[in-house]
């Protein structure tokens, strides 16, 4: 355990833990795009930034993202200077001027007085705010398939090449994480479409509910070991089926016993 | 201590109770379509209260790619991590008993998680069919 102070209050927290998580328990609200408990943080949208300093810097301070630095003995925190307000402000300006689509973007530049973008919009823009969710959870998942393609300007989340990635399975969990929802896809006639492929759906046997895509069947049933008549039935159509067995058993129970 | 929750289907009369509780204790709502736990009939007048049966080698767990279901070792629940789950819907196909759901209105997964060691069915069914014990 080490022992810190954030905003003037002393705080014990495990050696290493990250300070975001530490400030969060405490109950501070401190705002972030790019943070999700499944993914390790990176630290790209710059919006847990907070001010550290220790009693033998000599009054320096310096900012760090608080989701990638680990908890140190004798730390001192702050979390809402003016400064870091000022610092966020400006990049919800930023986010604001790529990202003029985005809901959740709208609403955290309000809290910051912000309604439009002081910068030009971009007019092609896309709503991603390049904070790598998308490829660290699919990275997670032992997919690897998406990544960042092209340099600067042209830099985009896809395939290899840019191309329709060949290890996606469909299974959404980038267009669930995506902070401003930007991944786009669709269930139609029993397939789904993202990244630019076409995914077979597996359909419930009973009732024709798309469930899952068939390669993400495949690759849970090889990685964990599921057997795949798991996927055939819709969970409505199982419980039908669990309570039309159990019922049986219980008949048969009162059968034997009558 | 170690408790067990149980179902004893011959005592359920489908009066929906369970639901009812159920959908009130995770949701604040009155909606049973939002519960956890769902009386279904299989017959005239018989029901089999269906819900999580908090399988010892769970398919939902192992299906979890991301580890954010885990059991809590005080309940015997399998608690579903909000923070860590990705709506990839993986345990919700994986379950054999289909008591994975997806909450239509926030479009999440859900599932029971004994109400954190003491489940409102079981306090609140008036015939006993569902109860939470303790054996040891």
């Amino acid at each position: 355990m080490v022992q810190m102070t954030i905003n003037g209050k002393v705080v014990k927290a495990p050696d290493g833990e990250m300070l975001l998580t530490v400030i969060r328990r405490q109950g501070i609200d401190v705002p972030a795009l790019c943070d999700h408990a499944a993914v390790e943080p990176c630290g790209s949208c710059r919006m847990c930034l907070v001010e550290i300093t220790r009693e033998d810097w000599n009054g320096w301070k310096k900012y760090v993202t608080s989701c990638l630095y680990p908890s140190e003995n004798g730390l001192i925190v702050s979390t809402h200077t003016p400064e870091l307000q000022e610092i966020r402000r400006n990049i919800m300006d930023l986010y604001l001027a790529r990202c003029p689509g985005s809901e959740l973007v709208q609403k955290m530049a309000e809290e910051y007085g912000l309604t439009r973008t002081s910068y030009k919009t971009i007019p092609e823009g896309d709503n991603c705010i390049m904070c790598y969710a998308c490829t660290r959870i699919c990275e997670v998942l032992g997919r690897n398939a998406i990544s960042a393609v092209h340099r600067g300007h042209a830099k985009v989340i896809s395939g290899p090449f840019d191309d329709p990635p060949p290890d996606c399975i469909g299974c959404l969990s980038c267009a669930n994480i995506c902070p401003t929802d930007v991944i786009e896809w669709h269930d139609q006639d029993g397939t789904r479409a993202i990244w630019g492929r076409t995914f077979d759906l597996i359909s419930c046997r009973q009732c024709g509910k798309g469930i899952i895509t068939r390669d993400f069947a495949e690759y849970l049933k090889e990685k964990r070991q599921i057997p795949a008549d798991y996927f055939e039935i819709c969970d409505d159509c199982k419980r039908v089926e669990l309570a039309r067995k159990m019922g049986g058993l219980v008949d048969l129970a009162k059968e034997v016993a009558s | 201590m170690t408790y067990r929750y149980t179902v004893n289907p011959s005592r359920c009369t489908g009066c929906r109770t369970c639901e009812l509780a159920c959908a009130f204790t995770h949701t604040q709502e009155q909606k049973p379509g939002r519960s956890r736990i769902y009386p279904i009939a299989y017959g005239p007048d018989r029901f089999v209260p269906v819900t999580c049966l908090q399988c010892d080698d769970a398919s939902c767990v192992k299906s979890c790619l991301f580890d954010a279901l885990k059991r809590n070792e005080t309940t015997g629940a399998i608690e579903l991590d909000k923070d860590r789950c990705v709506n990839c819907r993986a345990c919700v196909a994986a379950c054999p008993f289909g008591c994975a759901l997806v909450d239509d209105v926030h479009d999440q997964v859900v599932k029971c998680d004994l109400c954190g060691g003491s489940p409102a069915c079981a306090r609140f069914c008036p015939t006993k069919a569902l109860e939470y014990k303790r054996i040891a």
